[in-house]
Parts: C-alpha cells; structure tokens; sequence
C-alpha cells in the first residue's frame, strides 16, 4: 500500500484502487484477460507523468501502458505486480500547421479526433487501422500500427517526424522535430516506433500530414476464387495503379456484415475486394473504369462502381467494425474471435492465402478471412473457445504455421497488431526460420541500456 | 448474458460515451468498463452469489443516452447493460441491495404514491391555471409534468452539491421511508428557470391553437409518465405504473396524447407498448399538429441541440430540424442526427459534477459553429445548457416567428 499512498501524493485524485474500477482495466480488445494491477494511475500531464516514473524506477514497480486499450495482442494486459498507467487525459491537439505539413498531438488523442480537427483544414494524417475511432496517437506509434489505408500511404512509422518521451527513469527526452528532414546520429524516434511501451512512454508526437484527396470512388469486384481476387489486385499495381485501399473480406465477413449492416453479396461470390481509387474530380469516372476494366479481366462474379457517399461510408464503417461484428458467425456460443495478422509482399498475397487455406482444413478450425490485400496483410480470425485448453493447442499450432507461411513466402508473422504477449513465440521462430537470431539479441540489448530495470510492459514483446 | 456475450471488447462504445471523458477517463464511468463489469458479474455470480462489488456508481452514471448503440459494430446495446444491472441491483439478486441508490429509492417511492417524483402533482398544473382548454376533447395535451419539474430538479442538485453525497443519501433514504415529507420540496425551485419553462408551455399551448388544434388538458390530475422507473431499473414498478396510467388516460376516453418533449415522447411511443397490452393511443408530439405557415423566416444564425431522445429513438424524430433549417441559418454541431452528444441532463440530480462536464463539452461543440442562438426541445436539455449558453427552448424560439 506505500506504493499507493505515495503515487497518491504525486498525482492526488488520478489513483484507482478499487475492484470495480480496475475491472475495466484487465482486457485490451484481444482475448487476454490480466491481473489486477496493484493501482490505476490516470495522470494528467507529463510533469507528473515523470515523477511517477522516477518513483517507479527507484522503487522497482513494474508498469504497464494503456492507451485507446485497442490492443489486439495483450500489449496493455496488467499483471499483479505493476501499476496501470493510463494515457487517455492526454487528450489535446497541440498545435496543426498546414503550412509546415505537420500535427502535434498528446498520446492519448484518438485517431478519428484527430483527422476531424484536420479536415477543418481539408488536411488528414493518413495511417488508418480499422479502430482508428478508438485507438490513440500514442498507442498507434507503440505499434507501428497500419490500417486500411496502407497500399497508398505506408504505416505509422513513415508519419512520425518526432516526439516527446518520458524514459523509464522518468528523464523526459525529444525525439525528432518538426522537419521533413533531419540527420543527426541514431533515429531515437523511429526506435521507439513499433518498442510497445518497453522503451519509454510517448506523450507527444509531431505528426505529418496531407492534404485531402480531391475525391475518390470505389469499386466492389466479387470473386469465386481468392487467387483470381490476388491476381487482380496484383495486376492493378503492375499497371501503375495505386488503390487508396485494396480490401478484401471472405465469404463468413460477408455474411458478417450481411447480417449486421445488411450489406448483400451477389450469388456464388466467395471472396469479395473494395478498390478505392483516389482522383481529381475531371478524372475519378476514368480512373475508376480504368481499374474496374482491369479487375473484370480476373473472372469476376461481380464488379460495380459506386462513388454514392453514403453507400461507401456504410461500407467502410462495417469493414473498420468486422473485427466486432464477425463475432455473430461463430459455430458455438462459447467461442471467442482470435485475430491473426501476418503479412508478405502483396505480389505473394494469393499464393500465401491458397497455403492457409489447406492450413485451416488440416486444423479443422472455423476461420473467417479478411484483410488489407492491397499491402499483403492478412488476418486470420479463429473462432475459439479460449478456455478450453485442447483447442487452444491447435490454435496456437495453427498460429505457427500460418506465420511460418508468411515468412516461407517473404513476410513476417505480424504487420500492423505488434507482438505483444500473444506473438512473443512467433517474433522468435521468425528470427530463428530467417537464420537471424541475433536481430532478438540486439533489441534485448537496447532494452537492458534503455530500461536496466526492466520496469516497463516487463515480459511483452519478448522475456529477458 | 445475451448482450455482453457478443462484444469482443473493441471499445468504439467507450470513444463516444460522454461520461467517459467526464468522469477523467475513468473506464468503470464509460460504456465498455460498464460492459466489462456486466461480463465481470455474470461470471462471478456463478462462482459466488451475491458478487461482492460496488457498482452503483457505475450503471447508475449512464446517461441512457445510447450514444454507445449507434457505433457498436457488434449491435451490443450497453445502454441495455446498464438497464439490466440496475435492474439487478434493485432486484438484490447478484449484488448487495447496499448498492441501490437512495436517492433513486426516494424519487421512485413518491413516483408511485403520487404520480409525480416530487409528489407536486398540484403545483405542476399551476401554470395552466389562466387557461382554456376542451375538456370534452378525446385528444389531451401530456406535459408530463417535465417541464413543470425542471426547476425543482435544478435547486436539489444545487442543494446537493451544498450539503455533499453522504447527507443527501442520508436524507434521501428518510425521504424513502417517509414520501410524505418530500412534499418538502415544494418551495425549493429556482423561480427564473420555472417562468422560462412556464413560458415554453405557455407557448406550445399558443402555436397549437394557432394551428386550429383542439385538446384538453388534465391540470392537476396529469400523471408524471414514469420515466425515472423505466431508466433506474424499477421494471416491475414500471410496468405497474404505465398501466395504471394508460388505465387513466383509458377511463377518461383519452384516444390522443400530444406530448411536448423528448422523454415523455419517447417512453409513450416506444416503451408503453411493451408492458400494456394493446396499447392503443396514439402518440404525438405537438410539432406533427403545428402548421408550418404561421411563422416568419429570420436571418438569425442558429444552432439545435438535438436530444438524444428524438435522434436515437427507435422512432427517430427530426422534424424540428426540418422546421428550424427552413425557418433561420441553421449550422449543425459536430456531433449532429444519430451522433447528437448528450446534454448530461439526466445525471444531474445524482452526479452532478458529472451531468456539469458533460454539458461543458457539449456547450463547446454548440459555441464552436458560431451561432448567436441554441435551440434545444427539451427541458432537460434546456435546462442543463443554459447554464453556460444563450439557449431558447423550441417553442419559445418559435413564438418569437409567429406571423
């Protein structure tokens, strides 16, 4: 209970002991349920933020992170022997300058907040993953999070220009500028970029951002076969066509989003691709035709065009949303949805999905497929029971082979999610499987100088 | 069981629940913590029966504003979570009855010995008391008693706030034991709140009759509509109440009820016809009778704060959008239609300092279109907003356009 009183004292008010209020606290949005922590600590700025890390690192607490609580991989999970450190009270956008290209933002700001303060300035920060209404600029950098929009603009690393960082020891560092351009010794910043809160506790990013696409449409091409749906987005880049997103969603997220957004499929389409294509306004139809000609060649069922707003809009909100709503397929009540994420250059993307398909016929699972097609990013969403220890087994095994795919075909066992608790296996056999084991030994080295102590988000990522 | 068991725990719920913020992020105070702590007690009171947990605060806080239902992509209701725990904690089948909230058991029991939360029935009617009405009229005027009660509410949560939690709870549960002394509270209102909310009846009752509308209206004998009981989780009381109130409406030859807010609207339109059996009166709200010919235009930049009540009823009401938008400049706040952002009103007795942040947040999105004027159509709503806005309630922003 010192630890209690004496974080009390630091941050009076912002300390949560009860049960009901840690309750909340024990899961992310992955099938991880952690311990009670001893406290919950909602900080309010980053002063403070420091002295309660200088009195962690003193005292040996451990710490965990928090910050949308959008972790599909247990980054966030407590366990009984650390405190719980929230981000979400550093809520404010510092500072927009259209003029320089650039955001800053406090860590705990959403990402959809965020690009609605900058469309007021018909500006936007483009990294997009499908919780970007929930998940935070702080959480988001810890991940090295993707998104939906990754085929045309890449991930959250190529965004960051620089941030403000509150290092194990409570020492609060910046990181980076805000210039397009800057040489100076070691990238600090781009290291603590996908670090998942094991390196220090971002509270502040500077951010680049774009102007806005004049306009863009969509084209909604259904497919018999998941090849045929790989070739032809394949073809569309050999072709010089970049899509704003190349989504593809298999036939149980169909019936996911059929169900709960009533969003129909035309007979006999096993695999489903949405094509955004961004344009000026003189030149979208073209554009769109162009790319929709190509898609035709690959033996569709159906391919149409829509630029209706708000027919795309409800088709965007349910793919962003398919992670929760693919929930309402599952064979047995008990089951859970466990999601996978590898990810290989796209060119390797219809090949890879044809080995996981035998993959989940030799497992037998039920697994729903969707993903970002356009930059080779796969999930595979298991229905599982995740207290039943016997399937849980063949789950994991199934997890291994399926990153193993990924490698085998020149990926890597996580794109966009992070490693977390669920994946610190995985991290390992993919070093081990690209005969580059030390690539481990030099991240756990950089963890010993940067946190000796081993006091933050102890035993994610990878175990010392 | 059935409601927590779809939800994967994304949190989409939580990004747009107003007491999150307020609260100070405080997860048990935001749509997914509530949803957690359901999953949290069904699970242990398999276990252990009752779970020993302090919940009250929690599901009591939610502002049933179902912000939360509109963006889950799974279709999990948490407002319903919340419903359904403090359902459970006034049944005391899971958690200790010490959870249920005093000064809810307080409003509660003068609800149903008096038909009024305040048991100030007579005082509700006072401000009709210079007019006429057609007493023969199958079609009756429902006030509810909501606007009538506004100024009562805001001088307790003011009281409250004096006198701190633990006194108000202490008096509260006297007041539970012995309903007759909250008659107490008559004197007890804010008298510049209650000429505004005694003007916006006054002016309904003109644009209706200016649109050739014939109506009675019940004066001292018009029940409250229950409300409080359906969203504090009393559901047999509930149920036992509507039905004596449509057995009233029913014995008075009551065929039409013309309702003047989003609350008495809502609960008559959607909830009443679930627990009365063939619920057969029809449900207006006064706008649907009032001719749109007998107003002016005017220049005046305006904003609406839509309550959540209308927009996210299961019977969407948008017809004073539709009217304001042709009659002035109408900028919409940010948050607008199904996405509306709760005033906060409805935590204002209870959590007061809670209700407070959350009408600060919603007053900043109003202030931020850069409107002269904000319109609500709701007491509640009105009531809560102008504490920090210039705000007109609907009707008497349209009084003011009468040709």
């Amino acid at each position: 209970m010192k630890i209690v009183s004496e974080l009390e004292k630091i941050s009076p008010g912002n300390v949560l002991t009860s049960k009901e209020n840690k309750i909340p606290y024990l899961r992310d949005a992955s099938y991880y349920t952690g311990e009670f922590p001893a406290a919950v600590v909602i900080p309010r700025n980053t002063s403070e933020l420091s002295r309660i890390m200088k009195f962690c690192y003193e005292n040996d607490v451990q710490v965990v992170l928090r910050g949308g609580g959008s972790s599909l991989t247990g980054s966030s999970i407590p366990n009984e022997e650390c405190i719980l450190l929230s981000l979400s009270r550093f809520d404010k956008i510092i500072e927009v300058r259209v003029d320089d290209n650039y955001v800053i933002a406090e860590a705990g700001v959403r990402l959809d907040f965020l690009n609605d303060e900058l469309s007021k300035f018909n500006y936007f920060y483009p990294p997009d993953p499908a919780s970007s209404r929930v998940s935070t600029v702080g959480g988001t950098l810890a991940t090295n999070a993707g998104g939906l929009h990754g085929v045309m603009y890449g991930v959250t690393k190529n965004w960051v220009l620089g941030m403000e960082v509150v290092l194990p020891n409570g020492e609060i560092v910046q990181l980076g500028g805000p210039t397009l351009k800057r040489s100076m010794g070691y990238d600090l910043a781009a290291l603590m970029i996908g670090s998942e809160g094991t390196l220090g506790i971002i509270t502040k990013a500077i951010l680049r951002i774009l102007p806005k696409p004049e306009c863009s449409g969509r084209i909604l091409a259904y497919y018999r076969l998941i090849e045929d749906a790989g070739k032809a987005v394949s073809e569309l880049k050999n072709k010089g066509i970049i899509p704003l997103m190349a989504e593809f969603l298999d036939r149980i997220s169909m019936d996911s989003i059929k169900q709960v957004k009533d969003i129909d499929y035309p007979q006999g389409s096993e695999y489903m691709l949405l094509v955004d294509i961004a344009s000026s306004v003189e030149s979208l139809s073209r554009h769109l035709e162009l790319a929709a000609e190509i898609l035709r060649k690959f033996d569709p069922v159906n391919v149409r065009i829509t630029t209706d707003a708000k027919e795309m809009q409800k088709m965007y909100d349910a793919r962003k949303g398919l992670y929760s709503s693919i929930l309402s397929q599952r064979n047995s009540k008990s089951d859970y949805v466990i999601i996978g994420d590898v990810v290989v250059p796209s060119s390797e993307t219809a090949g890879t999905l044809k080995d996981i398909q035998k993959s989940i016929e030799k497992h037998n699972l039920q697994v729903a497929l969707f993903g970002h097609i356009g930059d080779g990013n796969i999930h595979t969403n298991i229905f599982a029971d995740v207290e039943n220890n016997e399937k849980m087994v063949v789950v994991e095994d199934f997890q291994n082979e399926v990153g193993m795919i990924a490698v085998k075909h020149r990926g890597s066992v996580s794109a966009e999610h992070g490693i977390g608790l669920e994946k610190k296996g995985l991290l390992l056999r993919e070093f081990q499987q690209r005969h580059t084991e030390g690539t481990l030994e030099v991240m756990k080295i950089i963890k010993n100088c940067v946190d000796p102590k081993n006091i933050l988000n102890r035993g994610k990522m990878f175990d010392l | 069981m059935e409601e927590v068991e779809k939800c994967v725990n994304c949190g989409f719920c939580e990004s747009v629940c107003p007491t999150f913020p307020a609260s100070g992020y405080i997860s048990s105070f935001g749509a997914r913590g509530r949803v957690d702590l359901g999953k949290y007690l069904i699970k242990e009171s398999l276990k252990k029966n009752p779970v020993d947990l302090n919940i009250a605060d929690s599901f009591y806080s939610c502002l049933s504003c179902n912000a939360c239902v509109v963006v889950c992509p799974a279709g999990v209701n948490a407002g319903k979570v919340s419903l359904i725990a403090r359902k459970v904690i006034t049944e005391g089948n899971y958690v200790s009855r010490s959870n249920e909230q005093p000064v809810a058991k307080m409003i509660v029991n003068s609800i149903m010995k008096y038909y009024n939360p305040l048991g100030l029935r007579k005082k509700c009617s006072k401000w009709a008391k210079d007019l006429e009405f057609d007493s023969r009229s199958e079609t009756i005027l429902y006030t509810g008693n909501m606007f009538q009660l506004m100024p009562y509410s805001k001088s307790l949560a003011s009281i409250k706030k004096k006198v701190g939690k633990r006194n108000t709870d202490r008096f509260a549960r006297l007041l539970a034991s012995w309903p007759l002394l909250i008659k107490l509270a008559s004197n007890l209102y804010d008298r510049d709140l209650a000429i505004r909310m005694e003007k916006s009846l006054k002016g309904i009752v003109m644009l209706l009759k200016k649109s050739g509308v014939s109506f009675g209206y019940l004066r001292e004998d018009e029940p409250y509509p229950g409300t409080f009981l359906f969203e504090l989780g009393y559901e047999q009381e509930f149920r036992e109440y509507a039905n004596k109130v449509y057995g009233m409406f029913k014995s008075r030859g009551i065929k039409q009820v013309i309702t003047v807010d989003p609350h008495t609207y809502d609960i008559m339109k959607n909830e009443y016809p679930k627990v009365i059996k063939e619920f057969n009166i029809k449900v207006l709200h006064y706008l649907e009778l009032v001719k749109t010919d007998i107003f002016r235009k005017t220049e005046e930049t305006i904003t609406y704060h839509e309550p959540c009540h209308f927009s996210r009823s299961e019977t969407p009401f948008n017809s004073p959008v539709e009217l304001l938008a042709n009659l002035s400049d109408l900028r919409m706040p940010a948050f607008n239609g199904r996405a509306t952002y709760c005033c906060g009103g409805p935590d204002d007795l209870i959590y007061t300092d809670l209700a407070n942040s959350v009408s600060d947040a919603r007053s900043e999105q109003l202030r931020a279109t850069g409107a002269s004027k904000v319109i609500t159509s709701c007491p509640i709503c009105f009531t809560n907003l102008n504490k920090y806005s210039s705000v007109a309630e609907l009707s008497e922003f349209l009084e003011g356009l009468l040709i």
